[in-house]
């Protein structure tokens, strides 16, 4: 029996007989076809920043000839600067504001017993299946009324609004299961809840809370609708709006919008590669649930 | 339970930021939505003019309302054969046949299309597109296959698939990553003792990573089919619904309704539609998902 | 552990740093600040003409459709030079691209936030906003002098019920561009009617070039353009302004659908293949490359063909223009040619009109029209602002000609109701396709002018 079992795992170990090896070869190779089909159209996309026009028609496939960093510059000062600023603002403070609700939000439905906990449960959470595009014509009206049409708060508080339900979600899914027994001694200690919150549970939830926090910075950079419609002062376009103002300025100097578009990618691209292993541990440990 | 001091009805001002912002500016739109969308309004008009259903009939009416929705739903079945399934697959594949920083290089680009702004991809894939300088065309030039070119984005027939296939160039990693993190909480004993009994790597797939992801992919298609209604982005950035209004969805019919052809009512019709179809395909969705909760 | 507690250890200060600074900009952001331009070099003087015009005081808004990087600094000049006349006025621009103009006015004034001044293009494209309101009777305020400046045609455009609504500010004309060259080299000579285009196309095409006519229709807009100038040559005059009129409009002239099958023939003829999915601009760069010997563009675009404009040497010295020609055997007015003047409109909602009015006299004073022509190329409503000395050759000819035109065939997707214009938008771009025959394209217009005259009841 033993030698039966040990044969076959070191058949297994081996690789298998050749139909197996002969996948594996079929898999790697899939795998490395995707990588570059998923590489290429980005390296593209860069080094045509650095051709000129007339490279670019001419020969779409080849190297520029000649490194011209001056076209990123001219990008920088059409507006990407003040792009990326409007959507760092944006971005940032709705960040703030949504975590920060969000984790109100949930610790006052998983550690305490409120009135109308159910509803308030349901009406959270339910806002997960409303989208922005539905409620973007009685928004416009609502933003005049309040007077906030063409600022940044229209985006930060529209931003915070339709994604408190999925941050909700996911810290409350992590709450639910903190032991609760550093804060029945903090109670004892005397602390107020405000207390307990920040100095007890928000640090044990430091998973999910940075894992909501990327998630909902990754949607607010992204955000195109409202931003489209409810922005209208050149200085104050965030990021998606303004490339596509670019695209349609730039109409025949086309390795300026290719510079522009590789500045703007490098943001998230290296915020990732930062916080790979925290935003995916804390989706493992806020979605696993 | 810690609600000694200040009662329970105290902690609602805990909620109350919350509740308050999703009640002003994400429920009542929805409920005014209905309202506008029996009226025939515009930017232009002195006055609002009750229409009733008007606008539904309209819509029903209108082949573009529903060249749109086929679009959409095209959209969600072939994000859900190519995210999920695909993903799943990419995952698994990642899992099983590659070891140490190479699955950490290939998990991390598969992953970067899926940070980027959909206007960033909208306007690459928009060039890379074009019938005369595009990479699409350039790559079936290079491979002899001539007859295959097309001006991708400028026909009707191929341009919402084109930017289907954008979509999925985008998502295929993000999916795939979320499928590796359930994997990852499945132990491996379940795998050895398969493949001691003799299983192959295909069975012990379908065997057990797929029924022990089963709630991952529950949220996976719930994510792509609600993502695939919404479409907006990198349709207004690629096509803005055309050519002939060929590649529009609801989402980006709705804009053009509202913000070009001056009928806000008709675009408030078209977001109740919208919202019907999302809540619907939410709800039956969880339904179906509610089964037994994984166990190991 | 530690790297993400540094994170949100981090991001809390930092958080609480970045919604303080978004407060602060915020607040401010309203109202943005006045731009200031780079001190012009002696072009954007003060009218002397302007009244009392350092006592004007308040602040406006004013939106073109100019953001492209080559014609935007002109404004932002201008606008420097009024705010300098007048240190009590701020003026904030808003650019906008040619295409992205045309959703934001809506989004605008829908949600009641029109500038004080903006652009809008001639035809029913203003006219609706007359209809809700939104366009000042500017009548009574471009009178006398200022009035009597502008060639009367220009002002004509902006009329509607015997009213003026808008200050035009720039000319324009739509013409083929043709390579002196290529021309020559296939012993082509210029074509005078619609036939004779066509053969020459074929020329082209069996000397082994791809696109004789360099064409690219991804917004719809250049083919309309052509449908602009073949309507007046089938269509008799006074039946297609009744047409256009959305009140009155039925479209059931047979000419409606020759001039789309003509429009076809061109396409099969001479116009690049798979134009739907190229841009205006990436169809231009051909001609620019000396790979197309034809092109149908725009009078302002005229300056991006010569040398100051940035054109390759051996194109800019090589190219002539001319009108579409009719066939032979045209029913309606080949007098006709396809252009518009482009100009601006006020809002009747300005809290300071006055400042509006004074601006736009300002914009279109015989200084700063001369210095558009210059500085970009366009030609100027304001007689005598183009003259040999300020502008390249073809331009001085361009006014000629439009001064010996019978009329001007306004751009036919906004001088109609936004229906009948998508219904040509659309099904043009559907009969490029294949997938519509230009007797489906009439059925569409015809049921879209049905719905347009039941709207403007």
């Amino acid at each position: 029996m033993a030698s039966t079992i040990a044969r076959r795992l070191n058949v297994l170990k081996r690789g298998g007989d050749v139909a197996s090896s002969f996948w594996q070869t079929v898999a790697y190779l899939l795998l490395a076809v995707l990588a570059v089909a998923i590489i290429y159209p980005l390296i593209w996309m860069a080094l045509n920043g650095f051709k000129s026009n007339a490279e670019l028609f001419g020969d779409p496939w080849g190297l520029p000839t000649t490194w011209r960093w001056e076209n990123f510059e001219k990008a920088w000062s059409l507006g990407v600067v003040r792009y990326l600023a409007n959507s760092i603002i944006v971005t940032g403070a709705s960040v703030v504001s949504t975590v920060l609700f969000s984790s109100m939000a949930a610790y006052a439905l998983t550690r305490h017993r409120i009135p109308l906990a159910g509803p308030i449960t349901v009406l959270l959470l339910g806002g997960m299946m409303l989208a922005p595009t539905v409620a973007l014509i009685p928004l416009f009206r609502l933003l005049q009324t309040l007077g906030i049409f063409d600022t940044y708060w229209a985006l930060i508080i529209l931003y915070t609004a339709f994604r408190i339900p999925f941050s909700v979600f996911l810290i409350r899914a992590y709450m639910i299961t903190l032991s609760r027994e550093i804060e029945d001694a903090a109670v004892v200690d005397g602390a107020n809840r405000w207390q307990i919150f920040w100095l007890v549970v928000m640090p044990l939830s430091r998973p999910i809370i940075v894992s909501a926090g990327l998630l909902h910075a990754l949607f607010s950079w992204n955000e195109f609708v409202f931003a489209l419609v409810f922005i209208n002062s050149g200085d104050l376009k965030t990021l998606p709006v303004g490339l596509l103002a670019m695209q349609g300025r730039v109409l025949s100097d086309w390795p300026v919008l290719f510079a522009a578009l590789t500045m703007a990618s490098i943001p998230m691209i290296l915020l990732f590669l930062a916080g790979q292993r925290q935003f995916i541990r804390g989706l493992a440990e806020g979605i696993g649930k | 339970m810690l609600t000694s001091r200040g009662g329970r009805w105290t902690m609602l001002l805990w909620v109350a930021p919350a509740v308050l912002l999703l009640l002003v500016f994400v429920y009542f739109p929805v409920v005014d939505n209905l309202r506008l969308s029996m009226f025939r309004w515009n930017a232009f008009s002195p006055s609002e003019q009750w229409v009733g259903l008007d606008n539904y009939t309209a819509l029903a009416a209108d082949p573009i309302f529903w060249s749109s929705l086929f679009n959409n739903v095209a959209y969600a079945i072939v994000s859900v054969v190519f995210q999920v399934g695909g993903g799943l697959v990419l995952a698994a594949v990642l899992e099983e046949l590659v070891r140490g920083r190479l699955k950490g290089i290939l998990r991390t680009v598969y992953f970067i299309p899926a940070v980027l702004s959909l206007t960033i991809t909208g306007l690459l894939f928009q060039f890379m597109y074009n019938p005369q300088i595009g990479l699409v065309n350039g790559l079936l030039d290079v491979v002899g296959l001539d007859s295959w070119k097309h001006s991708w984005l400028g026909e009707s027939a191929t341009a919402i698939w084109a930017i289907i296939a954008m979509s999925q160039w985008q998502s295929i990693g993000y999916v795939a990553v979320l499928f590796i993190v359930a994997m990852q909480r499945i132990p491996r004993e379940l795998y050895e003792a398969a493949y001691i009994d003799g299983a192959t790597r295909a069975q012990a797939f379908v065997r057990i990573t797929v029924p022990l992801v089963r709630e991952m992919t529950l949220l996976a298609m719930i994510i792509t089919v609600s993502g695939a209604f919404l479409v907006f982005n990198e349709v207004q950035v690629m096509t803005a619904g055309g050519p002939n209004n060929a590649s529009h969805t609801l989402g980006t019919w709705l804009y053009k309704s509202a913000f070009f052809n001056d009928q806000m009512g008709y675009a408030a019709a078209i977001a109740v539609v919208i919202f019907v179809i999302t809540v619907t395909a939410a709800i039956v969705q969880l339904f179906l998902g509610r089964g037994r909760a994984v166990q190991y | 552990m530690t790297s993400a507690a540094g994170i949100r250890r981090l991001s809390q200060p930092l958080g609480v740093l970045i919604a303080t600074v978004a407060i602060a900009v915020g607040a401010c952001s309203g109202t943005a600040s006045p731009t200031t331009a780079p001190a012009s070099a002696g072009g954007a003087s003060a009218d002397p003409g302007a009244t009392a015009a350092g006592q004007l005081e308040g602040s406006i808004s004013f939106l073109h459709k100019y953001s492209d990087p080559r014609y935007a600094p002109y404004f932002e000049e201008v606008v420097a030079g009024y705010m300098a006349a007048n240190p009590n006025v701020t003026i904030d621009i808003q650019a906008e691209s040619d295409q992205g103009v045309k959703d934001k006015l809506r989004i605008l004034a829908a949600s009641n936030s029109l500038p004080d001044v903006y652009f809008s293009w001639a035809g029913d494209f203003t006219k609706k906003f007359v209809r809700g309101d939104l366009a000042r009777d500017l009548t009574t305020d471009v009178t006398g002098e200022w009035a009597s400046s502008f060639t009367p045609a220009a002002l004509e455009a902006y009329t509607y019920d015997g009213k003026l609504y808008g200050v035009p500010i720039t000319l324009d004309a739509k013409y083929l561009v043709y390579n002196k060259e290529m021309f020559a080299a296939n012993n082509v000579s210029i074509p005078t009617t619609l036939e004779e285009l066509l053969a020459t196309c074929d020329t082209f095409k069996a000397a082994g070039v791809t696109d004789p006519i360099t064409f690219g229709n991804v917004n719809g807009w250049p083919a309309i353009h052509f449908m602009t100038q073949l309507n007046p040559y089938y269509v008799p005059a006074e039946t297609m302004s009744a047409d256009y009129d959305p009140a009155t409009g039925a479209f059931t002239d047979p000419g409606y659908q020759k001039a789309l099958e003509a429009f076809a023939d061109i396409n099969t003829h001479c116009l690049s293949q798979g134009a739907n999915g190229i841009t205006h601009e990436a169809a231009q760069a051909q001609f620019l490359a000396g790979r197309s010997p034809m092109h149908y563009i725009e009078a302002v675009e005229f300056f991006a063909l010569t040398e100051q404009g940035g054109a390759p040497a051996d194109l800019a010295n090589n190219w002539e223009f001319f009108k579409l020609p009719a066939p032979a055997d045209a029913v309606g007015d080949t007098g006709y040619l396809t252009g518009a003047p482009d100009g601006f409109l006020v809002n009747p909602g300005s809290q300071h009109p006055e400042i509006a009015i004074d601006f736009l006299r300002y914009l279109t004073s015989i200084d700063n029209a001369s210095k558009m022509v210059s500085d970009l190329g366009w030609l100027s409503p304001v007689q005598g602002s183009a003259t040999a000395e300020n502008t390249f050759e073809q331009n001085v000819r361009v006014i000629e000609d439009i001064a010996t035109a019978e009329g001007m065939a306004i751009w036919l997707d906004t001088v109609t109701h936004i229906d009948v214009a998508n219904a040509y938008l659309n099904g043009v771009q559907a009969m490029l396709d294949g997938t519509k025959t230009a007797a489906d394209v009439v059925n569409d217009i015809q049921s879209a002018a049905d719905k347009a005259k039941a709207e403007t009841q």
